[in-house]
């Protein structure tokens, strides 16, 4: 395919996308606000774990101090949605930049458990926090639009895309996935290893934070158990795992592949989904640890063997 | 002073069981360097052995303990031999998620099988107290705290003085170190995983003893568990004890003085900034 | 005398008990090539990790272009034009041979921001004189010991710096392949950059190096015209002094 033609049918796909509110039916139209929303949370983890290898845990807080920005800037301060949203991006900046100078210094294990931990204190300090409404959370406005939370989700979810795809082919990705591949190499070779991570990590914090703003208000209630719930982390890895880390649509196609059969299946049989997720999670690092997108690049090379010299590779 | 006195006895009593509950997960990770995010599920898993085997036969939980233990041991076995044998050489990513994903799996079928109530082994010496020095010590607890003990001992000595124990020292240092010690790599991944699987549970079998269970108690505690093998450094099991010990302690003091809903906050906030300040452990060497 | 590219000032680094670099001193001219040697375990690695700042110093100081780089960090160097190889390679081993390069063409030395592809064109070049043309577009943990020793060089030399670290860049290589990297090296050398060489292999000291630096348990023992230096009794009771060890 031609870069022409990709751009065009990458454009016809949004329009697509776009017109959805107008053809599908108010189940349909929140399923796909829901999936938008975790396929730009599995997008923004894709810049900071993907990319730059960093394994984080505290993508959920992004989301969280998002989702409560918001809701702290409409309800205690009367603010529009829109000063909220930013708001809470810019929590999530200062989150980034103040705990994540520290963290980033750790490696591996310890970076995944350090923001593990700080997604628990979180949740701990907001609960204890007046203006947030310790335990019980707060209620947000009502505002019945799902066709606008949808095309605001979309559009989200399309800058998202937008940023990996130019992280992809700009200097600055090149760096972030130079750390990835070799941390101390890259700070030999001239890269300032400390200012791109904190980069990507709140440049991944900025697009969690702005979804779990979005989220807020379409939910219109939160409270600090389910904003910094961290299973909602663990789906952005998942997602992103499964579609193809480091990959531009990877994560977004994982997102609504997982998404479609969780939906479908919690349908068929209640509160399997779950199960589903975990099933997931264990088949597709076994069988396909570089995700779908590794997949359909090699699969039509080597066909089935793929999946049994994925095992090869690193069974003991 | 009286008080302060309680709220250590506490934090100590307390944190023998956790430091139980920690030393399978750093036994796994330092061994076989994977961080096990199914080790609180292992945990929970126990104390349903231990729940069982009270309310359907009557069998005292201490009594239960080495059936806890074995049952998990078979089960943390086969998951090493027939799974996470597969990824073994794989980035520490791919174990990371696939211990969650186990996770999950785990703790979905426990709320199939055992439904979401909540729980407790209910023996009838479970209200017990007695008195030392003018502190008030609850049975129970001090019975968990001593088989705790116990058992972190018989680990240390077993990893010291026996061969299969020897090599699984040595593979810590070593992937290859096995094989010198005459135990094929792939049974002995098995093996230490297997043990790090008991131990989870008899400590959750002990947990049964003095809090309440249900299937969603996993993951918190396979946070703690991280929290005190990051404290106490993996190097031996020792240092897991006092992280242990010390987490207690941290936790009893900050529900008193500052409020029970902050306790979270002190013990990840202490895990932060162990990590931060010294990587390998309070006790472990500088960085 | 113009001012050295780089001055080492009582440079010494002290792990727990052992003291791995002890009080050195010396300089590097502009143009220069300083070999390093010594028995293993002498500190020769340590100081290369001291001066392109991958190891901060107990004491003493380091000057590049007459400018204290004591305390700047590992990237600040390599920006100020340090470019240096690992004795245990560290390539991006799952990018591509060109890109891993590229990596050199795009941040090392390089002020503009250049566009990748910009980069990926220099680093071809780099693999044509490093002779890995036709492995660019492999993975870099594909490749064979030889050819990921080749790798570790074109990825420093791309950076362009002033002043290039080698730490046994010829280690495992053979006759002919040593002669190859000699003669790369060489190239490099006449754009006018300085290079301190690490290497035990005495035939490519001795026909790179303008001077010899003798490290033996962390001390500078001798310096001077390489075959002086290899001459010498306290140089040859070094080497023996390990061989019988
Ligand atoms: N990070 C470190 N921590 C503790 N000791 C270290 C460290 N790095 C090096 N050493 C010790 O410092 C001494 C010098 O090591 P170095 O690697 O500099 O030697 P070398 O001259 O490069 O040897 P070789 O020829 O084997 O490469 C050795 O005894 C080594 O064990
Ligand atoms: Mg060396």
């Amino acid at each position: 395919m031609t870069p022409k033609l990709k751009v065009a049918l990458a454009v016809a796909v949004t329009c697509a996308l776009a017109s959805l509110p107008w053809l599908a039916s108010a189940t349909i139209l929140q399923f796909s606000i829901s999936t938008l929303l975790l396929a730009t949370l599995a997008q923004g983890w894709n810049i900071i774990g993907g990319y730059t290898g960093y394994a984080s845990f505290g993508n959920s807080v992004f989301f969280g101090l998002g989702s409560y920005g918001t809701a702290i800037a409409m309800v205690q301060w009367h603010l529009p949605f829109g000063v909220g949203l930013v708001f809470g991006a810019v929590l999530a900046v200062v989150f980034a930049l103040v705990l994540g100078i520290p963290v980033l210094r750790l490696r591996g294990h310890y970076f995944a458990i350090a923001t593990l931990a700080l997604s628990q204190v979180m949740t701990a300090i907001v609960s204890n926090l007046e203006i947030a409404g310790r335990n019980t959370g707060l209620v947000l406005p009502l505002l019945n639009g799902d066709p606008l939370f949808y095309e605001l989700s979309l559009a989200l979810l399309v800058l998202a895309t937008l940023t990996v795809f130019w992280i992809a082919h700009s200097r600055f990705g090149f760096g972030l996935i130079a750390i990835r591949e070799n941390e101390d190499a890259a700070a030999s070779m001239g890269i300032n290893t400390t200012l791109y991570k904190v980069l990507a990590f709140a440049i991944s914090g900025i697009f969690s934070a702005l979804a779990g703003g979005i989220h807020a208000y379409w939910i219109t209630f939160i409270d600090p158990v389910s904003a910094f719930d961290l299973s909602l982390n663990v789906k952005m890895i998942i997602m992103t795992v499964f579609g193809g880390p480091a990959s531009i649509l990877g994560p977004v196609v994982g997102a609504f592949v997982l998404s479609g059969i969780s939906e479908i299946l919690s349908s068929a049989i209640s509160s399997v989904a779950s199960l589903f997720f975990g099933a997931v999670i264990i088949v597709a690092v076994v069988f396909m640890p570089r995700g779908l997108a590794d997949v359909l690049r090699r699969f039509r090379k080597t066909g089935w063997r793929y999946f049994s010299e994925n095992v090869k590779k690193y069974r003991l | 002073m009286q008080l302060l006195a309680q709220i250590l006895a506490n934090g100590v009593l307390l944190g023998g069981l956790y430091a139980l509950m920690a030393l399978g997960l750093a036994l796994i990770w330092g061994v076989l360097n994977i961080v096990n995010l199914a080790h609180g599920a292992f945990i929970m898993l126990g104390a349903y052995v231990g729940y069982y085997l009270f309310s359907l036969f009557h069998i005292d939980p201490f009594v239960a303990l080495p059936v806890s233990m074995g049952a998990l041991f078979c089960l943390g076995y086969l998951i090493q031999r027939h799974l996470l044998n597969l990824i073994a050489r794989a980035p520490m990513f791919n174990t990371l998620l696939i211990t969650f994903g186990l996770d999950v799996v785990l703790t979905y079928l426990a709320q199939m099988f055992f439904s979401a109530d909540f729980r407790t082994i209910n023996p009838g010496y479970a209200g017990a107290n007695f008195t030392l020095f003018g502190i008030t010590l609850p049975l129970v607890r001090v019975l968990a705290f001593l088989v705790a003990i116990v058992l972190t001992v018989a680990l240390w000595l077993f990893l010291s003085r026996f061969r299969v124990g020897r090599a699984i020292r040595a593979t810590a240092q070593n992937l290859g170190a096995a094989r010198l010690y005459g135990v094929e790599p792939r049974r002995l991944y098995a093996l230490t995983f297997g043990l790090g699987a008991a131990l989870a549970g008899g400590a959750g079998d002990l947990y049964g003893v003095v809090s309440q269970i249900n299937p969603y108690i996993g993951a918190a505690l396979t946070a703690k568990s991280f929290a005190i093998a990051i404290i106490g450094g993996l190097e031996n099991p020792l240092g897991v004890v006092v992280g242990g010990i010390f987490l207690g302690i941290v936790e009893s003091l900050t529900a008193l003085y500052v409020g029970p809903t902050y306790v979270d906050v002190a013990s990840f906030g202490i895990l932060v900034l162990v990590l931060i300040l010294r990587p390998n452990g309070l006790l472990g060497a500088a960085a | 005398m113009s001012t050295p590219l780089l001055e080492i000032r009582g440079l010494s680094k002290r792990f727990g008990g052992l003291v791995a670099v002890d009080d050195v001193n010396f300089c590097i001219a502009p143009g220069e090539t300083l070999g390093l040697i010594g028995p293993n375990g002498a500190g020769k690695t340590t100081l290369i990790n001291l001066i392109s700042g991958s190891v901060t110093p107990t004491t003493g100081e380091i000057l590049f272009e007459g400018r204290s780089i004591t305390s700047a960090s590992a990237f600040r160097r390599a920006r100020q034009g340090i470019g240096r190889t690992f004795q245990i390679m560290k390539p991006f081993p799952g990018l591509s041979v060109l890109d891993n390069v590229a990596v050199g063409a795009l941040f090392g030395t390089s002020t503009t921001a250049k566009a990748l592809r910009v980069a990926r064109e220099e680093a071809r070049e780099w693999l044509e004189l490093m002779d890995l043309s036709r492995h660019a577009d492999q993975r870099a943990d594909e490749l064979g010991g030889p050819d990921r020793k080749r790798l570790e060089l074109a990825k420093a030399i791309a950076m362009k710096p002033k002043l290039l670290l080698l730490d046994e860049v010829m280690a495992g290589l053979n006759h002919v392949e040593i002669d190859d990297v000699i003669e790369a090296i060489r190239k490099v050398r006449s754009t006018g950059i300085s290079v301190l060489v690490i290497e035990h292999v005495i035939k490519a000291v001795q026909s790179l190096a303008d001077r010899l630096l003798v490290l033996h348990h962390g001390k500078q023992i001798i310096e001077g015209a390489p075959d002086a230096v290899l001459a010498d009794p306290r140089v040859i009771e070094a080497y023996l002094g390990r061989r019988r060890a």
